[in-house]
C-alpha cells in the first residue's frame, strides 16, 4: 500500500492508513479517501481515483463511477475558495437567484467556472440544510446564512482581498451573515482550508485564530 | 407534562451544550448507566416499542417495530442517518450541532439494546460543521469511558464512526446510504431484503433517524409509557419542525403534535411577513403535497391527519408561500431538486424528473403549450399510477415520485394560475 | 444432458390462469416459461436482477390491494396472482418505454442492432407514432472505442447494467462502468484503462440496444439476411457452444449459445473473433509443392499422387505424424487410421510435447465434468492460468466459487484466479515435487490447504502450468488428487479438439475409444475393420522430431501442428523438418512449421467441416460448417482419403457422417454417440463419452520421487497466454493487434542481485528482453511469456542464465 501512495505527505499518507482501519472493509473508506486524496492532488483527478483505487483494492473505473456520482467530488481543477449558492425552494423564495447573480457578477464566473486567477470557484448548488437562514452559501462547505446581494457582494469581495487562511462559519456570518436557521452557540474554532470539508479524521480542517 | 425533550439542554445552555461537562450536568449518560446496569436489551427494545414513537426521518414507521425485525446474525450495525438534504428540512442539524452527546447516547444505548458492537453516523458531506461536533463528541465519551471498550466496565463496547457523504440526496435513503457507506454509489437496493436482515455488508442492520436516535435516551429514563403520552396517541412524542420559506420566525421548534396548522404557522411561525397573506405551503418537505389555507388551515399536525389528507409531515419540513409566490417557479425549483438528485437507475425517475423540468422550465420561459398540463400530468402518473399519496410506483424508490407532488400541487390548486401563464406566454410568443 | 431431478413447485395465476411453476423462479422467468413474454431490458437470465429498467413491471395481488412490481425482481410464490395484461401494467409499461424513447437516436438504420432490437420491437408494437418529447436530446459523442475490440454509443444506451454485470460479476473485469448519475449517467471506462478484457464480446451480445457493437461486424450485415449455424468454439479444449452467423457466404459474427452444461452463453474474445483469420487473404488455398524456387501451385490431384508415391517409398516406421488436435473427431479418426492402417506406422502424436501423458488425459477414471465445479465444496487446480488458456473455465471456477466453494490455486506464478482464491500457494518453478509431498502431508505452512483439501466433493484441474514444467509432475498431482475426498479429476489440455484428437487413437499409446496400444482386444476390433496394424507404442512427438534429426525417422506428416512454434524445443523442431527427406504439411497457412515443408495442403478449417468434437470434460458435441472451404482447400479426411486411394487403399472415408459411424464401431467409448444421436436442438448440450468401466493403466508416480530441481541457475516458467504468437491469433484481424508485450518478469530481490531495474535488457535463454520486476514472481525464478514474438525460439528448459546486457534508455 504505501508503496503506491509513498509520494503523498505524511500526513495525508497517515491519514490514509488511519482511514482504511477504521471500517470493517477497505471499499468502506473510498469517499474519505477521496477526500484526503483531493486534499493530495488538489482535486479528484485521474491520479487521485488511481490512488484511491489501488488503497481499496478496486478498479479505477469503480472509483470514477463513485466518485462521479456525488457533486463534492470535483473532476476539475476547484479554486482556495469554492463558493456554493444554494438555490433550490426556499433560498429561491428568499432571493437566492439575486445572490446567484451578485456572486457571479463579483467574481466575474458563472456557476461551475473558477476565476481567473484560480483562486475563487462558483457554483450553484441544491439545498444545503440551512432553509431556516434562507438564503445561505458555503464557502468550503462552511455556511453563512441570512445573505442578501450585497452582502454576497462584500464575502466575494473579503474573499478576494482578505484571503483568508482559514474559512469560519461564524466568522463569515458575523461580517456578512444574517438571519439563522438556529443558534449557533459557541464559536467553532474550526475551519476549512480547502474546498474539501473541514472534517479532522479527513478533510481541510484547521484551527482559526 | 413534558413539551419538551430533545432542545431542553440547547435551549437552556446555548453557550456549550455540546460540551459532555454540560452534557454531564445536566443528567446526560444516566441513561445509558441505567440501561447497562440495570435493563436488559430486550428490556428497552420493549419501552421502545411502548413508546410508540414513529421515525422521524421521513417514512415514519415505528421505530420498535422495525427494531424487532432485525435478524439474530452476527455481526450487526446500527446506522443513524444524517444525511437531511430535502429541502425545507434542517433539525437534523440542530441537533447534531447543538447537543452531539444526546445522539451519541441514544447511539450507546440503542446499540447496546441491538447487540451492535459498531455504529456508523452518516454524515452528509455538507455538514463539515455538524461532523465536526460530533466527532469531538465522540472523542470526549470516549476518553470518559462512555464509548468505546467495556463501557461503564461492563462488558459492553462499541466503536463509532463518522461517515461523510459526499454530496448526494439520495443517500438519505436508507439502502443508497448503505451503498454509500460500503463505498458504492448511493442507488437504494431493491426491497427485499430490508436492511434488518440484510443491510451493512449484507449484514442485519438497523438505519434510524438522527432525530428518533435523539429520543432514545428519555424514552430509557422516564419510559416507553411515558412518551406514548405526550401527544396524539398515533404521534406520540415530541416532533422537530422545521419551519422556513415565507415566514416571520423561521427555524426549528420541538413541538408536540395535535395542533392545528393554523397555530403552528400563525402562532408557532409568527405569521407570513409584511402582512401578506399565505398562499401554500408545504407540510413535509419538498416530497410532500402541498397544502392551501382554504382546505387545510384548521386541520391537525399529526402523522395521520395530514395523511388523511393526502399528504405527509414526513421529516417535518414547513415551506410556506405567501401571496406574491409564483407557484409554478416554486414547482419547478423543486422538481429540477429531484431530477438533479435522481440516482438515474429507474428509467422513469431518471427520464420523467428531467423531462418534467424541462417543460416546466419552458412554461417559466414562456413557451407553454395547452397541451402541457396534461403532458406533465401525465408523465406524473407514468412515475407515480394514480397520482395518490403515499404514491404508487413504477419506481425503486420514492425519489421520483416525490417530483411528482409539486406538479399535482400546482394543477390541483393553482391550475388557472398556471393556465394563465401558459396562455398568456403563447400571446407573448405569438 | 441435464438430470431431472424432482423440482418443487408453486400455483401461480396468470392473468386468469392457474399454474404450475418451480418454486423460487423469478416472476418473469416462469412467465417466460409459460409463453408470456414480459418485456423487459435490464434482465438477463444469467446475471443477478437489478430491476432498474423497469420495463417489465406488472400487477401483483398484495395485502393492500394490486401493486405494481417489476417481474424480474420477485421469485413466485404460492398462491401469487398476477396481471401482465391489465390497462394499468399496459399504461406502466407505454410509459417506460416513451421514456427510453425521448432520449434515443433515431438512427435505427445505420444502427448494427437495427431489426434485432427489443426498444425497436417495442417500440413499433407499443409505438405512439409521434413523440410528445419536443425538448432537446441528450447527446454524446459518438461511437467512442472502449477497447480494441469494443465501439460505445452512448445515446443508444438505456443503462440497462447489462454490461457492467457481465464485466464485473461474470468476467471480474469491473473495467466499464456508470460514470456520473441521474440523467447525465453513461456508461464508460476510466481515460487511461480500455475495456480490455477476454470477455468484452459477451458486453457486445448483451446489450439489447446498439450501444455496444464490435469493430469487426459494424456495418457488416443486417441481422435479416444472417444465416445461424450452430456449432462449437476450438479456439481452446472448452468447446463453448457458438452460432456461427454468415452473411452473403462469409462469417461475420460467432455468439454464445446458452450451453448450461459447458459456457452458459458466454464466450472468451478469442472463441468469438479469431474466426477472422479463416478468412483472412494470407489462408493457403491451393496446393503447393516445393520446387527449387520455393513453392509452386498445383492441383489436388498432382499434389495427392506426389504425396502417395513419396510415403510409399518409405517403411511405415519411418513416416510419423504430429497434429490432429485443431480438427474433428472424424478428421483426427481418419488420420489416426490413414497412419495406422495405410502407411503402416505407430508413430502419432496430437500434442506438441507440450502435453502430458495421454492415458491420464483421455481415460482419467472419476474425471470432472464442468458442471461438478458447482457442487464442489472444494476446487484444486494445479496447472496453467485458466484466464489465460481456457478462459470460459475461467468463468465457470470463478462463478464456482462465487457461489461459495473454497479454491486452492498453485501455481508457479500469479494466476487471473488468485484474487478471490482461498489459498493461493506459489513455487519455484521446478519445485513441485517438493510442495506436492508437503501438501499432501499438510506440512508446516500447508496445514490450512491440507485441512481444506480435505474437504469434499473437491474438483482437481491438472494440467502443466507451464512449458519448462515436467508433465510428471501433473501425474503426481492427479494421483494425490485421487485420495482427496469425493475427488473428481479434470485433465487440463489447451489445444482446440486435442482430447478428441487422443479418443481418436492420435496418441502413440492409444487406439480409437481411449483404449491402449496394448490391449489385444481393441487390437483385433480394429484389425478386423482396418486390415493390420503396426504394433505400438509409437512415438511422440518429441521422440519424432529427435528421430527426424538423427534420421531413424525420414518422413512426417503435419496435419494443422507447428512444432517449430509450438513444441518445448524449438531449434529441434526446426532440425527435424531440415533434416527429413519428406514433409507433408496438411495446413492453412504457411507456417514455420509448414515453409519447411515438400507440399502444403490447403486445409479446410473450423466453420468448413462438419462433424464432431469432444471438449476437456469428454463432452462430445456437433461441430457444424457454416461456409465452404476456402479455395480449394479441403478437408483432412477427405484429402488423406484420396491419398490413400492413391497408395491403393480404399478408406471410404470422404463422408463425415460415415466416419462417425465407424468411430462408434471400432470405439466402443464412442458407440451410440453418432451424429444423428447429437442433435443442432436447441437445449442439446452433448454428450459425455462414457468410461465403461474400462480402467486404464495409469503410470502415476509416487509423489515423493521427485527432487527439487536444486541449481544456482535461475528456474524457468514458461507459460502460454491468451493474446500469444500463435498463427490463428497472427491472422485473425482484430485480435492481432493484442499479444501481448514480452518481458522477463524477476522477483525483486532477484533483480537487485543482478543490479538491473525495470527496463534494462537482459539476456535469458538465448534471447534479450526487457526485465519487468514483479513481487508475484517467486525469488529464484524467471517468468517469460511463451510464444510471443519477442519469445519465439526459447527452449523450455528447466534452467536459464541471465546476463544484463544494458540499462534502459
Ligand atoms: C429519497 C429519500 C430521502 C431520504 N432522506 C432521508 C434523510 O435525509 N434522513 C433520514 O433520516 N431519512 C431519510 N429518508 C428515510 C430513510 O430511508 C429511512 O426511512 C430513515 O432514515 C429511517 O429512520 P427512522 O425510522 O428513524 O425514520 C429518505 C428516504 C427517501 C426515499
Ligand atoms: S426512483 Fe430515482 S432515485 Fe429512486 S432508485 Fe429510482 S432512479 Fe434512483
Ligand atoms: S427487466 Fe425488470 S426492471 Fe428491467
Amino acid at each position: 500500500m504505501t508503496a503506491v501512495i509513498s509520494h503523498w505527505s505524511q500526513e495525508n499518507q497517515s491519514a490514509a492508513k488511519s482511514i482504511l482501519d477504521r471500517y470493517p472493509e477497505k471499499r468502506s473508506a473510498l469517499m474519505p479517501l477521496l477526500y484526503v486524496a483531493s486534499l493530495e492532488h488538489e482535486y479528484a483527478s485521474d491520479d487521485a481515483m488511481r490512488e484511491v483505487a489501488s488503497l481499496t483494492g478496486i478498479s479505477a473505473a469503480q472509483v470514477l463511477s463513485v466518485a462521479s456520482f456525488y457533486t463534492m467530488f470535483k473532476a476539475v481543477p476547484v479554486g482556495r475558495y469554492l463558493i456554493s449558492v444554494c438555490t433550490s425552494v426556499v433560498c429561491y423564495l428568499n432571493n437566492a437567484d439575486e445572490v446567484l447573480e451578485a456572486v457571479e457578477g463579483t467574481t466575474g464566473v458563472d456557476s461551475g467556472g473558477i476565476t481567473h486567477d484560480g483562486a475563487i470557484s462558483v457554483e450553484r448548488v441544491e439545498c444545503i440544510g440551512a432553509c431556516g437562514g434562507a438564503p445561505a452559501v458555503q464557502v468550503n462547505y462552511e455556511t453563512v446564512e441570512g445573505l442578501t446581494r450585497e452582502k454576497a457582494e462584500a464575502l466575494v469581495n473579503w474573499l478576494r482581498d482578505a484571503k483568508p487562511p482559514v474559512v469560519l462559519a461564524d466568522e463569515m456570518q458575523q461580517l456578512f451573515g444574517g438571519q439563522r436557521s438556529f443558534d449557533w452557540g459557541p464559536m467553532d474554532p474550526d475551519g476549512a482550508v480547502r474546498p474539501i470539508p473541514a472534517f479532522g479524521p479527513y478533510g481541510s480542517v484547521e484551527e482559526g485564530r | 407534562m413534558t413539551d419538551k425533550i430533545l432542545t431542553v439542554r440547547m435551549d437552556a445552555y446555548p453557550a456549550d451544550s455540546q460540551t459532555l461537562s454540560r452534557y454531564l450536568d445536566t443528567g446526560g449518560y444516566e441513561a445509558l448507566t441505567k440501561a447497562l446496569d440495570q435493563m436488559s436489551p430486550e428490556e428497552i427494545i420493549e419501552e421502545v416499542k411502548a413508546s410508540n414513537m414513529r421515525g422521524r426521518g421521513g417514512a415514519g414507521f415505528p421505530m420498535g417495530v422495525k427494531w424487532g425485525f432485525l435478524a439474530p446474525a452476527e455481526p450487526r450495525y446500527l446506522v443513524v442517518n444524517c444525511d437531511e438534504s430535502e429541502p425545507g428540512t434542517f433539525n437534523d442539524r440542530q441537533l447534531a450541532e447543538r447537543d452531539p452527546h444526546q445522539l451519541l447516547e441514544g447511539i450507546a444505548i440503542s446499540s447496546y439494546a441491538l447487540g451492535v458492537h459498531h455504529a456508523f453516523i452518516y454524515v452528509r458531506g455538507e455538514y463539515a460543521k455538524a461532523a465536526r461536533r460530533i466527532q469531538n463528541a465522540i472523542d470526549e465519551a470516549t476518553e470518559a469511558g462512555y464509548l468505546g471498550k467495556d463501557i461503564r466496565d461492563s462488558d459492553f463496547s462499541l466503536e463509532v464512526t463518522v461517515h461523510l457523504g459526499g454530496g448526494a440526496y439520495i443517500c438519505g435513503e436508507e439502502t443508497a446510504l448503505l451503498n454509500s457507506l460500503e463505498g458504492r454509489r448511493g442507488e437504494p437496493r431493491l426491497k427485499p431484503p430490508f436492511p434488518a436482515v440484510e443491510g451493512l455488508y449484507a449484514q442485519p442492520t438497523i438505519v434510524n433517524n438522527v432525530e428518533s436516535i435523539s429520543n432514545v435516551p428519555w424514552i430509557t429514563m422516564h419510559g416507553g409509557a411515558a412518551y406514548a403520552a405526550i401527544g396524539p396517541e398515533r404521534s406520540a412524542g415530541t416532533k422537530m419542525m422545521s419551519i422556513s420559506g415565507h415566514i416571520n420566525k423561521p427555524g426549528n421548534y420541538e413541538i408536540v403534535m395535535g395542533m392545528t396548522w393554523r397555530d403552528l404557522i400563525f402562532d408557532v411561525g409568527g405569521g407570513i411577513p409584511d402582512g401578506k397573506s399565505l398562499k401554500a405551503w408545504i407540510p413535509g418537505g419538498a416530497s410532500a403535497p402541498w397544502f392551501v389555507p382554504d382546505v387545510h388551515l384548521d386541520t391537525i399536525v399529526s402523522i395521520d391527519d395530514v395523511a388523511a389528507n393526502g399528504s405527509m409531515i414526513g421529516a417535518g419540513a414547513v415551506v410556506t408561500m405567501d401571496e406574491t409566490t409564483n407557484v409554478v417557479a416554486v414547482a419547478h425549483r423543486i422538481v429540477r431538486f429531484f431530477a438533479h438528485e435522481s440516482c438515474g437507475q429507474c428509467t422513469p425517475c431518471r427520464e420523467g424528473t428531467s423531462w418534467m423540468e424541462a417543460v416546466l422550465e419552458r412554461i417559466l420561459q414562456g413557451g407553454g403549450r395547452t397541451e402541457d398540463i396534461d403532458l406533465l400530468l401525465d408523465i406524473s402518473d407514468n412515475i407515480s399510477p394514480g397520482l395518490a399519496w403515499p404514491p404508487a410506483m413504477t419506481t425503486i424508490c420514492p425519489l421520483g415520485p416525490s417530483a411528482v407532488s409539486p406538479v399535482t400541487s400546482i394543477t390541483r390548486w393553482f391550475r388557472p394560475e398556471l393556465e394563465a401563464m401558459i396562455a398568456g406566454s403563447e400571446v407573448a410568443v405569438g | 444432458m441435464a438430470d431431472n431431478a424432482q423440482v418443487e413447485t408453486v400455483s401461480i395465476t396468470i392473468n386468469g390462469a392457474v399454474h404450475e411453476v418451480p418454486a423460487g423462479e423469478l416472476l418473469i422467468a416462469a412467465a417466460e416459461d409459460l409463453g408470456e413474454n414480459i418485456p423487459r431490458f435490464c434482465y438477463y437470465k444469467k446475471l443477478a436482477p437489478v430491476g432498474k429498467c423497469r420495463m417489465c413491471l406488472v400487477e401483483v395481488e398484495g395485502p393492500r390491494g394490486k401493486a405494481l412490481i417489476p417481474s424480474c425482481t420477485v421469485p413466485v410464490s404460492d398462491g401469487m396472482v398476477v396481471d401482465t395484461e391489465s390497462t394499468v401494467v399496459k399504461k406502466a409499461q407505454k410509459g417506460v418505454l416513451e421514456f427510453l424513447l425521448i432520449n434515443h437516436p433515431l438512427d435505427c438504420p445505420v444502427c448494427d442492432k437495427g431489426g434485432e432490437c427489443p426498444l425497436q420491437d417495442q417500440a413499433v408494437e407499443f409505438g405512439p407514432g409521434e413523440s410528445r418529447f419536443i425538448e432537446q436530446k441528450r447527446t454524446f459523442t459518438k461511437p467512442i472505442p472502449v477497447s480494441e475490440l469494443v465501439l460505445l454509443d452512448r445515446e443508444r444506451c438505456v443503462l440497462c447494467d447489462r454490461c457492467v454485470r457481465v464485466a464485473d460479476d461474470i468476467a471480474g473485469d469491473p473495467l466499464i462502468e456508470f460514470i456520473d448519475r441521474g440523467n447525465h449517467t453513461q456508461i464508460n471506462t476510466f481515460p487511461s484503462e480500455p475495456f480490455s478484457s477476454y470477455f468484452s464480446g459477451n458486453t457486445v451480445q448483451t446489450c439489447p440496444v446498439g450501444a455496444l457493437t464490435s469493430v469487426d461486424y459494424r456495418f457488416k450485415a443486417r441481422p435479416w439476411d444472417l444465416t445461424s449455424t450452430r456449432s462449437v468454439s476450438l479456439a481452446d479444449s472448452v468447446h463453448s457452444t457458438v452460432d456461427v452467423q454468415t452473411s452473403m457466404g462469409s462469417i461475420v459474427r460467432v455468439y454464445g449459445v446458452e450451453n448450461n452444461e459447458v459456457n452458459e452463453g458466454w464466450l472468451s474474445d478469442k472463441d468469438r473473433f479469431q474466426f477472422g483469420a479463416f478468412q483472412d487473404g494470407s489462408r493457403v488455398t491451393t496446393p503447393l509443392v516445393r520446387d527449387a524456387d520455393g513453392f509452386t501451385e498445383t492441383t489436388w490431384a498432382e499434389a495427392m499422387e506426389l504425396i502417395a508415391s513419396r510415403l510409399g517409398g518409405f517403411l511405415g516406421s519411418e513416416v510419423g505424424a504430429i497434429g490432429g488436435a485443431n480438427n474433428t473427431n472424424e478428421e483426427a479418426f481418419v488420420l489416426g487410421r490413414f497412419m495406422r492402417s495405410v502407411v503402416g506406422s505407430p508413430h502419432i502424436d496430437a500434442q506438441i510435447g507440450d502435453g502430458i501423458d495421454p492415458h491420464l488425459a483421455a481415460a482419467i477414471v472419476d474425471r470432472a465434468t464442468i458442471n461438478n465445479l458447482d457442487e464442489a465444496s472444494t476446487i484444486l487446480l494445479w496447472g496453467p492460468d485458466l484466464k489465460e488458456t481456457l478462459p470460459v473455465l475461467y468463468l465457470r471456477v470463478r462463478k464456482a466459487v462465487l457461489a461459495g466453494a473454497s479454491l486452492v490455486v498453485v501455481s508457479p506464478y500469479a494466476t487471473g484466479l488468485d484474487s478471490i482464491a482461498t489459498h493461493v500457494v506459489p513455487y519455484r518453478a521446478g519445485s513441485g515435487p517438493e510442495v506436492l509431498r508437503k501438501i499432501s502431508q499438510g506440512e508446516d505452512e500447508f496445514a490450512a490447504v491440507g485441512a481444506m483439501l480435505g474437504t469434499g466433493p473437491v474438483v482437481v484441474l491438472v494440467g502443466r502450468t507451464s512449458l519448462s514444467e515436467d508433465p510428471r509432475l501433473v501425474e503426481a498431482a492427479a494421483a494425490f488428487a485421487r485420495t482427496l475426498p469425493e475427488s473428481r479429476i479434470m485433465p487440463l489440455l489447451l489445444r482446440g479438439n486435442v482430447f478428441g484428437a487422443l479418443d481418436m487413437g492420435l496418441a502413440p499409446n492409444l487406439l480409437p475409444g481411449r483404449v491402449s496400444t496394448g490391449d489385444a482386444d481393441a487390437v483385433a476390433l480394429l484389425e478386423d475393420n482396418w486390415g493390420p496394424i503396426p504394433e505400438g507404442p509409437g512415438k511422440g512427438t518429441m521422440e519424432m522430431l529427435a528421430s527426424l534429426v538423427d534420421g531413424d525417422l525420414k518422413a512426417i506428416v503435419l496435419a494443422g501442428s507447428d512444432p517449430v512454434r509450438d513444441c518445448p524445443d524449438p531449434q529441434t523442431a526446426i532440425d527435424a523438418l531440415e533434416n527429413a527427406e519428406f514433409v507433408v504439411a496438411f495446413d492453412a497457412f504457411v507456417t514455420d512449421s509448414s515453409r519447411r515443408a515438400d507440399v502444403i495442403l490447403p486445409a479446410a478449417v473450423w466453420g468448413e467441416v462438419d462433424g464432431t468434437a469432444t471438449n476437456l470434460e469428454g463432452r462430445v458435441q456437433r461441430l457444424g460448417a457454416s461456409t465452404p472451404p476456402l479455395g480449394k482447400a479441403m478437408s483432412l479426411a477427405t484429402a488423406l482419403d484420396g491419398i490413400a486411394r492413391f497408395m491403393g487403399v480404399e478408406m471410404n472415408c470422404s463422408d463425415w457422417m460415415l466416419v462417425n459411424k465407424e468411430i462408434a464401431t471400432v470405439a466402443p467409448a464412442y458407440g451410440g454417440l453418432t451424429a444423428d444421436y447429437l442433435t443442432f436442438e436447441a437445449g442439446d448440450d452433448g454428450a459425455i463419452v462414457p468410461l465403461r468401466g474400462v480402467v486404464q493403466p495409469l503410470s502415476y508416480l509416487p509423489t515423493d520421487v521427485k527432487v527439487p530441481v536444486v541449481t544456482d541457475r535461475f528456474t524457468l516458467h514458461l507459460a502460454p497466454s491468451m493474446y500469444d504468437d500463435s498463427v490463428v491469433l497472427r491472422h485473425a484481424t482484430i485480435l492481432s493487434s493484442l499479444h501481448g508485450t514480452a518481458e522477463a518478469r524477476l522477483h525483486p530481490k532477484d533483480a537487485s542481485a543482478l543490479a538491473v531495474v525495470d527496463g534494462d535488457v537482459v539476456e535469458v535463454a538465448g534471447i534479450e528482453l526487457p526485465i519487468a520486476i514483479d513481487v508475484r514472481v517467486v525469488p529464484g525464478s524467471v517468468v517469460l511469456p511463451f510464444n510471443q514474438i519477442a519469445t519465439k525460439g526459447v527452449h523450455a528448459t528447466a534452467a536459464v542464465n541471465i546476463q544484463a546486457v544494458r540499462g534502459d534508455v
